[in-house]
């Protein structure tokens, strides 16, 4: 008698199963077949088909048992033959990942597990012609929301990630900026978060300083678009979103000296506080828009226009030839002048559906690689995405002045995508 | 989709007959069910099982955990453990199975490598020849387990960030070392990141660790 060798394939819970047997038992010349122990897991053997059917309920590494007849029975062989099959069925991850524990309160640096902004910016209303005529301006708003991934909230461990926004009455000026502390270094919570809070504040003290000097040379480059009107634009950018960068560095190493001065027996570094870092800045002129930026790390940050088509991409990725691997704030190499000079750049645009900063918590799943990042359908989708045409229905209402877009917005956060489970954290100016 | 490929290196002769290959298959198999428990490793971990004695042979090529089912460990009658030959079959099997990241494709987590063997070479030559190139292959994690009571610790430690030691082969050791491998595969793929190194954690007080 030949040994009768069979696998079933791995079967999956909530997910159709099927296998046919025919040609089983045609091969090792089978009369009758049977099975015990499939419908606890909720499948079925249909002996006129001669197939197992239905829809696992139960993961595991199951045994069940084959009863097999021979058609050439020897004399003395028992009526019916049996044999051990394992049959693996696996869960459904949607299912595992549903648990969630919330981050105990009294960790080091505790942050809540989401958060969500909205800074509304009113219309103007400008009185011209010794005010017997006056024009009104609805201004773009900032939102901004930010979740914990479900991989940190299944081990009750804090979300990493951060954003912070921030709107001058009085020059005009929009600062918005997001941050992903390393999943791997033990307080990146708080260096995205020092991070963020730098930015804010060296950016409101930088343009209230420097206004002057940069709205002129923006002036300058929008009527003559020259290199060194570039440069001249460059420079002063520089000053303000490269200072607040390193500013941001020095902060956070700062607090490493607290920390390592307050607990001795705990061996703290710069690296236990790594962050990556996007900044944008900008304004509206009566030519256009100018948004100058800076970015360290992965994620993404584009002006996006849906029509006429605009896409520019403001600045690059830092990816390594593995994934997770990124560069960040907090590495001493990216402190070099030319280094954070590089990592400069600005646009003036006529005008811009949504100006978008993301960790790579949104951009892995939803442009999945660098070279998707600067294809505009990609975009378009998104946008579409955000605007509704998605699994779950879920909208973001992008109205003028709509403050429930901060709730809208970290709903859609929440978005099913396998395998992309990370903190995921989106600032929007619109 | 963002894989994390795992290669498991057996060696099938010597110190490894009777009891240890029984404990090792028994080991993998609990090892993988209790990996497709963690929805991380299930949609992320890829598994591949390499045998060798003096000649190695991927009894598994990188398959998806989720598709997986542990073939059978056979033990040849023959003798001799060509370790450095096993290794370069390994570093041959990553280049061309291993993603690595482009423009238009992301690229894999950093691979982990598993090692059971007694730690022995009988083919030195290309042994050291294989060490540095192993050494560029930016493994996540290199483990070696040593199996056995007269192994050599000198030439893993060559190439592992980590060396445990099962004195004794019963299947309760066994246990407590897959459980911990367990650890070390789910935790992965999440921790790579702000240094080179994934974070490893201790290995159990059963398992006597070299490094």
């Amino acid at each position: 008698m030949s040994a009768i060798n069979i696998n079933f394939p791995n079967g999956k819970v909530n997910q159709e199963y099927s296998i046919e047997l025919k040609s089983v038992a045609e091969q090792f010349g089978i009369a009758e077949l049977n099975f015990e122990g499939l419908e606890d897991l909720g499948l079925q053997y249909d002996e006129d088909e001669q197939q197992i059917t239905g829809v696992p309920s139960l993961a595991g590494d199951h045994q069940i048992v084959m009863k097999y007849q021979l058609k050439d029975k020897q004399d003395g062989q028992p009526e019916f033959l049996s044999k051990e099959i394992t049959l693996i069925i696996n869960p459904d991850p949607k299912e595992l990942w549903k648990k969630s524990i919330p981050t105990p309160e009294n960790i080091a640096y505790y942050k809540p597990d989401s958060n969500k902004e909205f800074v509304k910016v009113e219309t103007k209303i400008t009185k011209k012609m010794l005010g017997l005529k006056q024009t009104k301006e609805a201004r773009k708003d900032l939102v901004a929301a930010s979740q914990r991934g479900r991989s940190h909230a299944i081990e009750g461990k804090p979300r990493d990630d951060d954003f912070a926004l921030f709107f001058d009455e009085a020059s005009e000026w929009y600062v918005m900026t997001v941050a992903d502390g390393a999943g791997s270094a033990k307080y990146s919570r708080k260096g995205s978060e020092i991070a963020c809070q730098t930015v804010i504040e060296v950016c409101k003290e930088q343009i209230a300083a420097k206004r002057a000097i940069l709205e002129k040379a923006i002036r300058v480059l929008s009527k003559e678009q020259t290199q060194e009107n570039r440069n001249a634009v460059g420079k002063t950018l520089y000053e303000i979103v490269g200072g607040a960068a390193f500013k941001a560095y020095k902060n956070i190493d700062a607090e490493v000296s607290k920390r390592a001065g307050e607990n001795e027996q705990e061996a703290v570094a710069i690296k236990d506080y790594s962050t990556t870092l996007l900044i944008a800045i900008c304004k509206k002129f009566d030519f256009g828009w100018f948004i100058g930026g800076f970015w360290v790390g992965d994620g993404g940050m584009g002006i996006y226009r849906k029509e006429p088509e605009y896409l520019k991409i403001l600045g690059e990725p830092d990816g390594g030839e593995y994934a997770g691997q990124t560069r960040f704030l907090t590495m001493s190499e990216i402190m070099q002048a030319e280094e954070i000079y590089r990592r400069v750049r600005f646009d003036i645009v006529p005008d811009f559906t949504a100006l978008i900063l993301m960790t790579d918590g949104i951009t892995d799943p939803k442009f999945e690689t660098d070279a998707n990042l600067n294809r505009i359908e990609k975009w378009h989708q998104l946008w579409r995405d955000l605007e509704g045409e998605n699994e779950d229905r879920l909208k973001v209402d992008f109205t003028d002045d709509n403050e429930q877009a901060a709730d809208q917005l970290l709903q859609w956060l929440d978005f099913w995508s396998k395998g992309n489970h990370d903190d995921r954290t989106i600032a929007i100016l619109f | 989709m963002r894989r994390l490929p795992v290669y498991i290196l057996i060696q099938t002769s010597g110190a490894m007959r009777g009891e240890p290959i029984e404990a090792i298959k028994v080991g993998l198999e609990t090892m993988m069910a209790s990996l497709r428990q963690d929805p991380f490793a299930l949609e992320s971990v890829w598994l591949s099982v390499t045998t060798f004695n003096r000649k190695p042979e991927q009894i598994l090529p990188l398959t998806e955990l989720e598709n997986m089912q542990l073939p059978a460990i056979a033990l040849p009658e023959a003798a001799g453990s060509h370790l450095g030959e096993a290794l370069e079959f390994v570093c041959k099997k990553i280049d061309s199975e291993v993603q690595l990241s482009t423009p238009e494709r992301k690229g894999d987590w950093m691979p982990l490598l598993f090692v059971m063997c007694d730690g022995r070479a009988s083919d030195t030559l290309l042994f050291n020849k294989v060490i540095p190139v192993v050494k560029g292959k930016h493994f996540g994690k290199i483990v070696v387990c040593l199996v056995g009571n007269k192994v050599r610790t000198e030439l893993v430690k060559l190439f592992a960030n980590e060396v445990v030691n099962l004195e004794t082969t019963d299947s309760a050791t066994f246990r407590k070392f897959f459980e911990w491998v367990t650890v070390v595969v789910a935790e992965g793929n999440r921790s790579v990141g702000a240094t080179s190194d994934i974070s490893l954690p201790p290995p159990p007080p059963e398992i006597n660790s070299i490094i």
